[in-house]
């Protein structure tokens, strides 16, 4: 990348900044307001010129018309109406037009500018009296460009303060975003490191940082706990089921078998989805091709629906590879038709398209307003359909969906049925 | 076979130990991790079985230790972890097979069968052959084809791994969880009757037409294929 491009870069990056737009608001609102400033008390500043010259120039006239000054004296002009001819052009205009403010080409005894008044003479000739404006006019002029110099030098600094401030504050953003979205990605260790609070900056770091440690003690609590759970419920049951295996064959031990494998599978499930939602990140993730997998889920649960005297159908339209964990949503899919197998009606479709994935049936459907209910551990709306399967089968279609960062959508069939889909978004 | 057996719990340990001496092998129990990894090192063993978590040295140490000092006998882990983690971490110690608690003994003793065959005649069952045979029935995996008695067979694409599954394994105690893990690559249980619809599908083409039964099912345990 060269150098402009790379200051391009930057610059972009640090007009995100909200301090640097503060400061540049401001500044916008400072120049504007010095610039009226200025303005105004130039146009004063003439005004008050003009009227004081005015005041002068009426002392003069009347002196003139008394007949006490007939003479010229300093700069001062003063001309009847046959000497005026000897004077610039616009002087004659001036006397033509009984007076008014002279600006000349060039210098006239030293002045460019002159306030002009014709003023009937003591023999009753109009005379033309001038006195020069330019000393008063440079001290104007002087006084505006101070203050423009002013303004401008004010205006530079803030903004290079704003432009520093901008960029420090933005580093820290920059720091407190990026840990973020480490954590977010998985990685629970990652502090943005904060040890001195001076602004409020420092103290909303500080704050992500405990954040992060109290997030960090209970996912590590979560997994051990689950482990420790895992070893210490499994090895019961595994004594439980060498003594049951040892017991003299008969419908009994038959029975108790199948209630220690029916525990072992409720607590695999349990855990199953404790370990799902405990897990975070891209790790385990792989690019699954959803179309192949609504064909692989086909193949593999047609003849299982068949058996059941119900029907499947595949509906893969173009469909997106997407990054997943395939294992997972393998076991989310297979619950999901479990699920339409015990409480869908006689058809079941497996459906892709796009970033979609999911099931839909055409049982009686669930009421919109237990859809939230349905994705609890445990819950199963109608008491009376036995107790096989573990209760957690869309918990654990929830908890994949979480952890893919994907949104599972339950929606209605036309004209009766319920559809779960999970849509796929990009990590 | 003589089994190095390394189980720490007091009920376990005994009952898998006189279960594997009942169907004839040789077994030295072991409940820590320092034994039985002396012993390894000092006698020669046709398989491994190793908890993952007993006092001294655990399971996965061991055979970490063994494995670095170049012995490859075939080891099969037994775990009250389930995590697919977990499992991940027991073949990447070089396990060969893993095994999750509670589990049925026919599971444990169909798998260790299957691990003692692996050493004895590996290629398993062949795996170079392009064509396997079993009495009257043949399958040609290059060109895909299945025949019974002259008779061409259709088969679906499981049911076809499902059967070179089981041709591979003639005799043998194959069960449901290991046709799971191998033949639907799921470490998880579907809930659905997946192996058994698909079991019944495939006798329905190679064994219902035919006077005699290839796949049958042994009640609580798993199929043997032939023989």
């Amino acid at each position: 990348m060269s150098l402009g491009a790379r200051l391009i870069g930057r610059a972009r990056g640090l007009m995100r900044s909200s301090t640097l737009r503060l400061t540049l608001l401001l500044s916008l609102v400072f120049a504007l307001g010095m610039t009226a400033a200025v303005w105004l008390s130039l146009a004063f500043g003439q005004d008050a010129l003009l009227r004081r010259t005015d005041a002068t120039l009426t002392g003069l006239a009347q002196l003139v018309e008394a007949g006490e000054v007939t003479e010229e004296s300093g700069q001062t002009i003063l001309r009847t109406a046959d000497r005026v001819l000897a004077l610039p052009p616009p002087f004659r205009r001036a006397l033509r037009d009984g007076g008014g403010t002279v600006d000349l080409d060039d210098d006239y005894r030293g002045a460019e500018t002159w306030r002009a008044r014709a003023v009937p003479g003591p023999d009753g000739q109009p005379v033309l009296i001038a006195i020069p404006m330019d000393d008063s006019e440079d001290a104007l002029e002087l006084l505006g460009g101070i203050l423009w110099t002013t303004a401008a030098a004010v205006l530079a600094v803030t903004l290079a303060i704003g432009w520093i401030a901008g960029g420090l504050a933005q580093r820290r953003l920059t720091r407190i975003s990026a840990t973020l979205d480490q954590l977010a990605a998985g990685d629970l260790q990652a502090r943005t490191g904060t040890v001195r609070a001076t602004d409020d900056l420092d103290v909303l770091a500080q704050k992500l940082d405990t954040t992060a440690n109290a997030l960090e003690r209970l996912v590590t609590q979560t997994r051990t706990l689950s482990a420790s759970l895992a070893h210490d419920l499994r090895t019961p049951l595994a004594r439980l089921r060498a003594r049951l295996e040892s017991l003299p064959d008969g419908p009994e031990r038959g029975a108790a078998l199948a209630e220690a494998g029916h525990l072992s599978d409720v607590f695999d499930a349990i855990l199953r989805v404790a370990r799902i939602e405990a897990t975070q990140g891209a790790a385990g993730l792989e690019p699954v091709d959803l179309h192949a997998l609504a064909h692989e889920l086909f193949e593999i649960f047609e003849p299982v629906v068949d058996d059941a005297g119900k029907s499947l159908r595949l509906k893969a339209e173009a469909a997106e590879t997407v990054q997943a964990d395939r294992q997972m949503v393998i076991q989310a899919m297979a619950n999901l038709i479990q699920n339409a197998l015990v409480h869908g009606g006689p058809e079941i479709t497996i459906h892709a398209r796009g970033a979609d994935i999911g099931v839909s049936d055409t049982g009686p459907g669930v009421d919109p307003d237990h859809y939230d209910d349905i994705l609890k551990p445990m819950v199963r709306l109608d008491p009376a359909r036995g107790s096989d399967g573990t209760g957690l089968g869309l918990a654990l279609v929830r908890a994949v969906a979480d952890r893919h960062r994907a949104d599972l959508t339950l929606s209605p069939v036309s004209p009766q049925g319920l559809n779960v889909s999970l849509r796929f978004t990009d990590l | 076979m003589r089994i190095l057996l390394l189980e720490d719990d007091a009920h376990l340990g005994p009952w898998i130990a006189s279960g594997l001496r009942e169907e004839g092998h040789v077994v030295d129990h072991f409940a820590d991790g320092k034994e039985a990894l002396l012993a390894a090192m000092g006698q020669e063993f046709d398989l491994f079985i190793l908890d993952r978590m007993v006092p001294g040295l655990d399971g996965l140490a061991v055979l970490k230790s063994l494995r670095a000092s170049k012995n490859t006998t075939p080891a099969l882990f037994l775990t009250a972890l389930g995590e697919i983690d977990a499992r991940v971490e027991g073949f990447e110690a070089g396990g060969d097979d893993y095994l999750t608690k509670p589990f049925a003994f026919a599971e444990l003793s169909a798998r260790v069968a299957a691990l003692g065959r692996r050493r004895s005649s590996a290629p398993d069952g062949g795996a170079a052959d392009t064509v396997l045979r079993h009495g009257d029935l043949s399958l040609d995996l290059l060109a895909r084809r299945c025949e019974r008695q002259g008779q061409a067979i259709d088969l679906m694409a499981k049911e076809f791994k499902l059967l070179e599954y089981f041709m591979r394994r003639p005799g043998r105690l194959v069960t449901r969880t290991m046709l799971l893990e191998q033949v639907w690559d799921m470490s998880f249980d579907p809930t659905t009757s997946v192996v058994e619809t698909h079991i019944s599908r495939l006798r329905a083409k190679i064994d219902k037409p035919f006077d005699s039964e290839l796949i049958r099912t042994r009640r609580g345990e798993g199929y043997v294929f032939g023989r």
